[in-house]
């Protein structure tokens, strides 16, 4: 009887601890999705551009700033931009929940590394990110810059790939 | 091989024209309660009821804050591919034309342009989507800030098919033409989000339109009169359910003597690929009507791409 206690007992413990590993495997899937990108509206941005706040994760501060980069605009193309400071929400540009996939040829080369997605971003503060923007992590670092993304140019380019749709496409 | 060449041109440039729907046309308008609200407004004794309306010509002539922020306005919806109808100017063409139309007359006869008073009307200054604004300079201390209002409406079916509001950060340094600018700037990229949706949901579901019915008075028969056993309505309606996409549409009114359709969702290209609109949509019904058993004459009258109506009984 005690020994089939004790079975019942470690079983459980298995289940609970592969469960707790399984959501750790989310969790650290979920930090790599685009749809994590964390964004904080800075203001209206000039004409046709975009102002907020954008976050990276690396192992270092370098690696962490360049992920935001790419992260900003990953957010205009797929997630927007939310409300904040007398700026209005931006929604993404692609309005198709499978553009990602369907252009997927287009999307590794415009964001590998040094890609085509840099000449959207206008300005970033690259430089040594500020105390409070630099926090250290278990493995690394999460580092916020402020950027600013000629939205505009971005759409563009977009709409002339055939990636997105315009909003006079089809008439 | 030439020919050949040839008929392939041919055949490429006939795709190409006809491969497009029909461009709605949108025009910024200063709502009624900015107009009024400012004085830009006129006055009529309508048989002894007070009637205030806003007077567009004269918002245009004086405020440079409204000329300001359309000016912005167009700039960013021509960037889009959506050039904007200008409202002043189109103001001023319609007061030209009218003038041109009652000097015009014939080199033979010395006749005149036929224009019956629906013509006349008809000349009034018109777009598919207007885009109905109104802003407000307001103070909050030694603070300026500016709330904005920005609605897209469907000019056929009255909906509101994008829209746009808030207010700015208020601000002390800024000027308040920066903080007009700031605002379009802040808001445009909303509306036109709502306005892709409402484009992207008319090429998967259809335009939507509004459709109405009528009899020309002493013709003899109504609605009701029955065809193979089913009322001209029941028939019309039939027509209705096999010729919308997806058999959408409302009959929101009737009676024998008139049907008024609502939410009526038409292709916008038929099997040919040519653009359709209300009016191309109903002449199918028109002629559908013109056939056995029903054989009657009727008149087709066109209120713009989204709204038409049919009336039976005469040309």
């Amino acid at each position: 009887m005690t020994r089939k206690i004790q079975i019942t007992f470690i079983l459980l413990l298995a289940i609970v601890v592969s469960t707790n590993a399984q959501s750790r495997k989310e969790r650290k899937a979920y930090y790599g999705s685009k749809y994590n990108v964390e964004i904080e509206t800075l203001g209206v941005g000039n004409d046709g551009t975009k102002l907020f706040k954008v976050w990276g994760y690396g192992k270092k501060v370098n690696d962490a700033v360049f992920e935001a980069k790419r992260n900003a605009i990953s957010a205009a193309i797929f997630k927007g931009i939310p409300a904040g400071r007398g700026a209005s929400p931006t929604p993404a540009l692609t309005t198709d929940i499978d553009a990602e996939t369907k252009h997927q040829e287009f999307f590794d080369e415009f964001f590998s590394d040094g890609g085509r997605y840099l000449q959207f971003v206008n300005l970033s503060g690259d430089g040594e990110p500020k105390e409070s923007d630099k926090i250290k992590m278990k493995k690394g670092y999460k580092v916020g810059i402020a950027v600013s993304i000629n939205h505009a140019g971005l759409r563009k380019y977009l709409e002339d790939k055939g990636v997105i749709r315009s909003l006079s496409s089809g008439f | 091989m030439k020919n050949l060449f040839t008929l392939i041109a041919i055949l490429f440039v006939t795709t190409s024209l006809f491969g497009q729907a029909k461009k709605p046309t949108i025009m910024v308008v200063p709502s009624d309660q900015y107009c009024i609200s400012r004085g830009y407004s006129m006055e009529f004794d309508n048989m002894g009821t007070k009637v205030i309306l806003p007077d567009y010509k004269a918002a245009l002539q004086s405020d440079t804050d409204l000329r300001l922020v359309i000016s912005k306005m167009s700039g960013i919806m021509g960037d889009r591919g959506f050039p904007l109808k200008d409202l002043e100017q189109e103001l001023k063409n319609l007061a030209t034309q009218g003038a041109e139309l009652a000097m015009l007359s014939s080199k033979t006869s010395g006749a005149g342009v036929a224009e019956s008073p629906i013509d006349a009307l008809k000349r009034t200054a018109k777009s598919d989507i207007i885009m109905d604004l109104s802003f407000e300079k307001k103070k909050q201390g030694p603070k300026n800030y500016i709330t904005f209002i920005l609605n897209g409406l469907d000019a056929y079916t009255s909906k509101n098919v994008a829209s746009a509001a808030g207010t700015g950060q208020p601000s002390s340094a800024a000027q308040v033409e920066i903080l007009l600018e700031e605002a379009v700037l802040a808001y445009m990229d909303e509306f036109n989000g709502r306005l892709m949706s409402f484009f992207e949901d008319a090429f998967a579901n259809g335009r939507e339109i509004k459709v109405r019915i009528q009899m020309f008075d002493g013709v003899g028969f109504d609605l009701e009169e029955e065809y193979d056993g089913s009322e001209l309505s029941e028939k019309i309606e039939d027509w209705f359910a096999e010729n919308t996409v997806q058999g959408r549409f409302s009959l929101q009114d009737a009676t024998e003597n008139f049907m008024q359709f609502e939410q009526v969702r038409i292709p916008m290209m038929n099997d040919k690929g040519r653009a359709v609109d209300a009016r191309s949509w109903l002449r199918d019904l028109q002629k559908y009507l013109k056939e056995d058993p029903f054989t009657m004459e009727s008149k087709l009258y066109m209120r713009g791409l989204g709204e038409a109506w049919l009336i039976l009984g005469e040309k």
